[in-house]
């Protein structure tokens, strides 16, 4: 019934088909392939930056290689600043879960207020905003065990300052994004920022990298930065300036301590000042530097500049005597007088008695320029060669414009202003015989280069004065201290106020040099406002110059050059026979 | 030639299998370096932190509060040093006298 037909008399393969049609069949499949090998080529050779990024993204990853910023050091090494990563909270908004419950505890660990963490949460950026940076270790973790969806953390720089608020005008501090905002942070802020590296790598499932991928960037960290300050001596002198600001009720005191051979700056500090690393409600009074960025009239410390000019002329000698009574003076109109009249005196008197007549008197002998030229000469009137930010250069007029008053008052220091910073550096004259001294706030260890302005003879016995004024009759008999001999100038100063004085407040001010014989530092010290009574240079600024030498002096190692009665306790125990 | 042909895809067979086996060693050791690098990396991190923390316990402020308070010692004074002049140094004034009680 079935009839079979066999495949091979199918009567289809009997029949003819032109030649034409298999090789139609042959050429169309060829172009097929063909045309697959062109788009493999070209997905694969020419055009293949679509598919590599999409690749990339879903296994390669760069990696950001952060740099350390530089270390500050002091003078011996010890660290003023570094850098230590903490964390920092992150949140990715699209992500994350909105339970009200989570959301007031994760709060309340990050101690900010509720409405303020929804706020940040609504913020145009779905993807990334910073809840809280660096926060505590301790923080963190609480954080991590409340394992809130689509909060993150990562690490990030701060800034530590060990030493605190002593050091804090002279470092700095920088902003959270780790970039220097004051003091030598600002000044060094390219030394100490490092430039952060890349690279490349595929990552597999587990995260783990396995492969390096192209070139490496490697990160180039910060070079460290060792200032010329001793983190000791810093201390102490902030240490002594702020018990004394606060024992005469002042507004603000500074206080600089300089090396006078290598012109370092060994100590600068002021107070009011803060702690650098909680810096919530600074006021200005706290971040300002006075030291370098306040500017005052300096009072009577200008008069041995005065004094040694007219030496070096030759119009006077130590021992020559003026007549100061009957301590009233009228110049131009205007009358100059002495706190307290004192007759006839010599001239080492006048400066140890700091007589403004007796100064006067020796400064009208002279031309205004040649005292324009010696103030200019030790740095009045000019922007201190320190790279620090803000330092300011004082007010000191050209010579053509003085008229006789002002001439008489500036031999004084009234009329022109400086920094205690600079009047620290100007007596590095009297200190270094003679010439005065390249400053620096970087360590160099070298004798500093200096410039001559008097004659060593005129240095020493300028220094002798100053000697003079320490001692008993002088104006500052508290700048003593135990064992070494010390010199230096009071300065009492009205303060200005508008367009006059005010005869109610003043400036304390004291510039001494350490040990008089062969000095090794001068210090300078200034407090502004004191109100507790006392307010002549010689009682509220002496203390403090007093107490500074003698704790930087012992740091250095000098050996006291005046004779002390030793209080050693030596037992003796009994020989026994 | 079969015989030929069957060996050659077997040697063929090994020496791909060996290539993933080697692929994968290297991404293991590579990943293991790249661990221990950045455990160095990390260790460095803490080295610094501990640094600055002892740094902190030892500041002049902190060292001599515990010295006044806790231990009731005073500062220094010429009185109370004995000053030593090293033989070579230039003598110096306080030295000859000090050290007789």
């Amino acid at each position: 019934m079935n009839k079979s037909l066999a495949y091979t008399s199918s009567p289809l393969l009997a029949a003819r088909t032109p030649v034409w049609r298999s090789k139609f069949i042959v050429g169309a499949i060829a172009l097929g392939f063909v045309a697959l090998a062109a788009r493999a080529v070209w997905i694969q050779v020419l055009s293949n930056d679509f598919f590599q990024k999409q690749g990339e993204v879903r296994f390669e990853r760069k990696l950001e290689l952060p740099a350390n910023r530089g270390r500050i050091l002091d003078r011996n090494g010890l660290m003023l600043a570094t850098s230590v990563p903490v964390p920092s909270i992150w949140a990715m908004p699209e992500d994350m879960e909105r339970d009200p419950r989570k959301l007031a505890q994760l709060a309340k660990v990050l101690e900010l207020p509720l409405p303020e963490l929804e706020k940040k949460l609504q913020d145009e950026d779905k993807s990334f905003v910073w809840l809280k940076r660096q926060v505590d270790d301790e923080v963190a973790k609480r954080v991590a065990q409340l394992d809130v969806k689509g909060v993150y953390q990562r690490k990030e720089y701060q800034r530590r300052y060990p030493e605190g608020e002593a050091a804090a005008h002279i470092v700095g501090f920088t902003n959270v994004e780790d970039h220097g905002q004051e003091g030598m942070e600002l000044a060094f802020d390219k030394q100490l920022a490092g430039r952060p590296g890349s690279r490349r790598v595929i990552k597999d499932r587990l995260g783990r990298i396995v492969e390096d991928v192209g070139e490496q960037v490697p990160p180039v960290d910060g070079r460290d930065l060792q200032l010329s300050i001793d983190s000791k001596v810093q201390f102490f002198a902030y240490q002594k300036l702020r018990d004394a600001v606060i024992e005469n009720k002042a507004k603000a005191g500074s206080v600089v301590v300089l090396d006078v051979a290598s012109g370092e700056v060994l100590a600068l500090a002021n107070y009011p000042s803060y702690a650098p690393n909680r810096r919530q409600n600074l006021t200005g009074a706290q971040l300002r530097n006075r030291a370098l960025t306040d500017t005052f009239e300096p009072g009577s410390t200008m008069k041995p500049f005065v004094i040694s000019l007219a030496m070096e002329k030759g119009l006077v000698r130590p021992e020559t005597t003026i007549q100061t009574s009957p301590g009233r003076l009228t110049i131009g109109g205007s009358t100059i007088s002495d706190s307290h009249a004192h007759g006839l005196l010599t001239v080492n008197e006048i400066i140890q008695k700091s007589s403004n007549i007796g100064t006067v008197k020796i400064a009208m002998q002279m031309q205004p320029r040649d005292m324009w030229e010696m103030f200019s000469e030790v740095g009045l009137g000019q922007k201190p060669q320190v790279p620090f930010p803000g330092a300011v250069s004082g007010k000191l007029r050209a010579y053509k414009t003085w008229r006789p008053i002002e001439q008489a008052t500036m031999s004084y220091g009234y009329g022109l202003s400086v920094s205690l910073f600079q009047l620290a550096r100007a007596y590095t004259v009297f200190g270094r015989d003679g010439d005065i001294a390249q400053v620096s706030l970087l360590k160099s260890g070298d004798a500093a280069a200096g410039v001559r302005v008097i004659d060593p003879a005129t240095a020493q016995a300028v220094r002798h004065m100053l000697h003079l004024v320490t001692l008993a009759g002088g104006t500052a008999p508290k700048a003593q201290t135990m064992g070494y001999s010390v010199g230096g100038k009071t300065g009492t100063a009205y303060k200005q106020e508008g367009k006059g004085y005010d005869e109610k407040k003043y400036r304390g001010v004291f510039v001494g040099i350490a040990p008089i014989e062969k000095p090794r530092i001068v210090v300078a010290v200034m407090i502004d406002e004191p109100s507790a009574g006392k307010y002549f240079g010689g009682d509220v600024a002496a203390p403090v110059f007093s107490a500074t030498v003698q704790q930087t002096l012992r740091m250095l190692g000098v050996q006291p050059d005046m004779n002390v009665k030793p209080q050693v306790v030596v037992e003796r125990v009994e020989e026994s026979f | 030639m079969t015989r030929l042909n069957l060996a050659l895809l077997i040697a063929l067979l090994a020496s791909a299998l060996y290539l993933v086996h080697t692929q994968y060693e290297s991404r293991r050791l590579f990943a293991e370096l790249d661990k221990a690098m950045s455990d160095a990396r990390k260790l460095d991190i803490e080295r610094e932190r501990l640094q600055v923390e002892k740094r902190a316990q030892a500041t002049p402020s902190r060292v001599e509060k515990l010295a006044k308070e806790q231990l009731q010692m005073r500062t220094a004074s010429p009185a109370i040093t004995q000053y030593v002049t090293l033989r070579g140094a230039v003598p110096g004034t306080a030295s000859e006298q000090a050290g007789q009680p």
